[in-house]
């Protein structure tokens, strides 16, 4: 039996790990191996020439390589930032209606919500470009009727980063809106009686109840929503080509375009790198500050 | 009738001891519903719209006459029904095998005791936090090296396992009870047999749940068939049509062609999505949170 269970246990465990390794570790650990060295894309890997540290010499410099690598750094940061930092407030408040039973409907909300987080996103893409569209978009249109004026959306360096942060919130809020419902339901009704009878209003309820106790799920809504961010590639792609001057041009996009459309293999093993390190050390702090915060 | 009376009764009640918070809370969810569905609603009515409407300022909202040219134009411009197969092959092959592959091996991660197995498990599910960008350029060179660059296959092949699926069904067959199996083994079936068999049908809401999230995921995918398809036409998806409905939407200016394209892309994953939500949902529930 012991025996034959091993056996068992190997067959069941060979395609899946057998697949990830090949297609997830592997590469993984060869991206590490290439970012040191010069090699093309279009070669075989034993074509690959060590060259040390000198592809993030590169990455870093102040040549045309190193200025594109750090812009795209520096907007994938702030694109993640401001979607992390607009997701989850949204996705607490959207999960109070959807979680609430004084008024009907939530339950219909997070259909809707969530429907969106379907939607392929090179459709979202398409969709809101048309929305965005300064004169013939809705979107200006409306804002004219209460007064705002024209804006200029994808169009223009100082908007489009930020454009393009609105139609990912609206894609993947409802995912968030779910795992921050989930987190909701864990909240012992006892807790909000007794805070009631101590007469804490619905504010200080949910300052004193609510949010320490979605602490977890904030912090695995972060977790998802940073590493959710840092791959935005489709309205890049297809709507702005990283531009109005460089405004969109974010990792994803640049890695793609040097490692694989220009061949740089080594170039982009080092960015993929960097980013891979950009994202363990956000993450890092993240754990660090929210168990400050577990700790006051 | 007295079932009709007793319902009045039971909506009326609250709707007078607090009809002002309700009244706003409904608002509230309905203006939500309204403005989450608004891009959506206007992808739809563009596409019926006629070239004209669509390039109006100030827009025009409603179509006067709805028509369906810009749908049967789509089928001009790109090959709709290659790229709905392509899409179709894609989207279902790595679903059934994400689903073979993912009950398998949670199986052995929740009932099989050997070395080295909280260790492999946490190595695999740390694939799951790895931006897809960070392995691309290496893997496009290995598919390269097995001879699938520019197929289906070379889209397929590298994504017919996944962490999540292994952490979703590992959660579900940890909960199938022990005596079950054993009964199973006693009567003298094969482990593919309890499996497949036994544990399989006891673990439906996760399969509806991973079916779900791989069918939406790989339908919905563009980077990867990108990048490994390498301009052959022939094979691309709906998706990566679409993006080229946009390069002849900038000479031609219909958008509702675009958006023509963009409502039936949206349709298989949306529609799978209603059918199956309440899985979908539930496993987001136990998988992300309690998990």
């Amino acid at each position: 039996m012991q025996l034959s269970q091993r056996r068992s246990a190997i067959a069941m465990l060979a395609p899946a790990t057998g697949l990830i390794a090949v297609f997830i570790m592997v590469p993984m650990l060869l991206t590490i191996w290439l970012s040191f060295q010069n090699w093309s894309t279009q070669t075989g890997f034993s074509t690959a020439r060590f060259v040390g540290v000198q592809n993030f010499l590169d990455i870093f410099s102040q040549t045309t390589i190193g200025r594109d690598f750090k812009a795209a750094l520096v907007n994938t940061s702030l694109y993640t930032a401001a979607s992390v930092a607009i997701i989850l407030p949204l996705s607490v408040a959207l999960g109070l209606l959807v979680h609430q039973k004084v008024a009907p409907g939530g339950v219909f909300l997070r259909t809707v919500l969530f429907s969106t987080y379907m939607v392929p996103m090179i459709a979202v893409a398409l969709v809101w470009s048309k929305l965005y569209s300064p004169t013939e978009g809705p979107l200006n249109q409306m804002l004219g009727w209460i007064g705002i004026g024209r804006q200029t959306w994808l169009s223009s360096p100082s908007t489009a980063l930020v454009s393009i942060v609105i139609l990912n919130v609206w894609q993947q809020v409802g995912y968030f809106t779910v795992l921050a419902v989930a987190g909701l339901t864990q909240v012992p009704e006892a807790l909000y009686e007794a805070a009631k009878l101590d007469g804490a209003n619905p504010v200080q309820r949910f300052f004193t109840i609510t949010l320490p106790l979605l602490g977890n799920t904030l912090l695995f809504s972060a977790v998802i929503a940073i590493i959710n961010a840092v791959q935005v590639f489709e309205p890049v792609a297809l709507i702005t080509q990283g531009g109005p001057v460089n405004a969109t041009n974010v990792l994803t996009y640049h890695i793609r375009r040097v490692g694989i459309e220009r061949a740089q293999g080594g170039l982009g093993s080092a960015m993929a790198v960097t980013l891979m390190l950009a994202l363990i050390v956000a993450i890092a702090l993240l754990f660090a500050v929210s168990r400050r915060a577990d700790r006051t | 009738m007295s079932l009709a009376l007793a319902d009045s009764r039971v909506l009326e009640r609250p709707r007078m001891r607090i009809s002002v918070p309700r009244a706003a809370l409904l608002l509230l969810i309905i203006a939500i519903c309204v403005a989450a569905a608004f891009p959506l609603a206007w992808m739809v009515l563009t596409s019926l719209k006629t070239p004209q409407e669509t390039m109006q300022t100030p827009p025009v909202w409603l179509p006067a006459t709805p028509n369906l040219s810009a749908y049967a134009q789509v089928a001009d411009v790109v090959s709709l029904g290659r790229s709905f197969f392509n899409s179709a092959v894609i989207a279902l092959t790595t679903t059934i095998a994400i689903n073979v592959t993912s009950l398998m091996a949670g199986y052995a991660f929740a009932k099989y005791e050997f070395r080295f197995r909280e260790p492999l498990f946490a190595l695999l599910i740390a694939t799951m936090f790895l931006p897809p960008i960070v392995t691309l350029i290496p893997l496009y060179r290995i598919v390269g090296y097995l001879g699938l660059t520019g197929s289906l296959a070379g889209v397929v092949v590298p994504n017919l396992a996944n962490a999540f699926g292994i952490f979703l069904m590992r959660q579900f067959i940890k909960g199938v009870p022990d005596e079950l199996i054993e009964a199973a083994r006693v009567d003298g079936a094969s482990e593919f047999r309890v499996l497949f068999q036994i544990v399989a049908p006891t673990v439906t809401p996760a399969i509806a749940a991973l079916t779900l999230f791989a069918f939406v995921y790989h339908w919905n995918s563009y980077l990867w068939p990108l990048t490994v398809l390498l301009g052959n036409a022939d094979q691309y998806p709906i998706v990566i049509s679409l993006s080229r409905l946009l390069s002849y939407n900038r000479g031609a200016m219909n958008t509702g062609l675009v958006m023509a394209g963009a409502t039936l892309a949206v349709l298989p994953p949306v529609v799978l999505f209603i059918v199956l939500q309440r899985f979908f949902v539930d496993s987001i529930v136990s998988s992300g949170v309690k998990g």
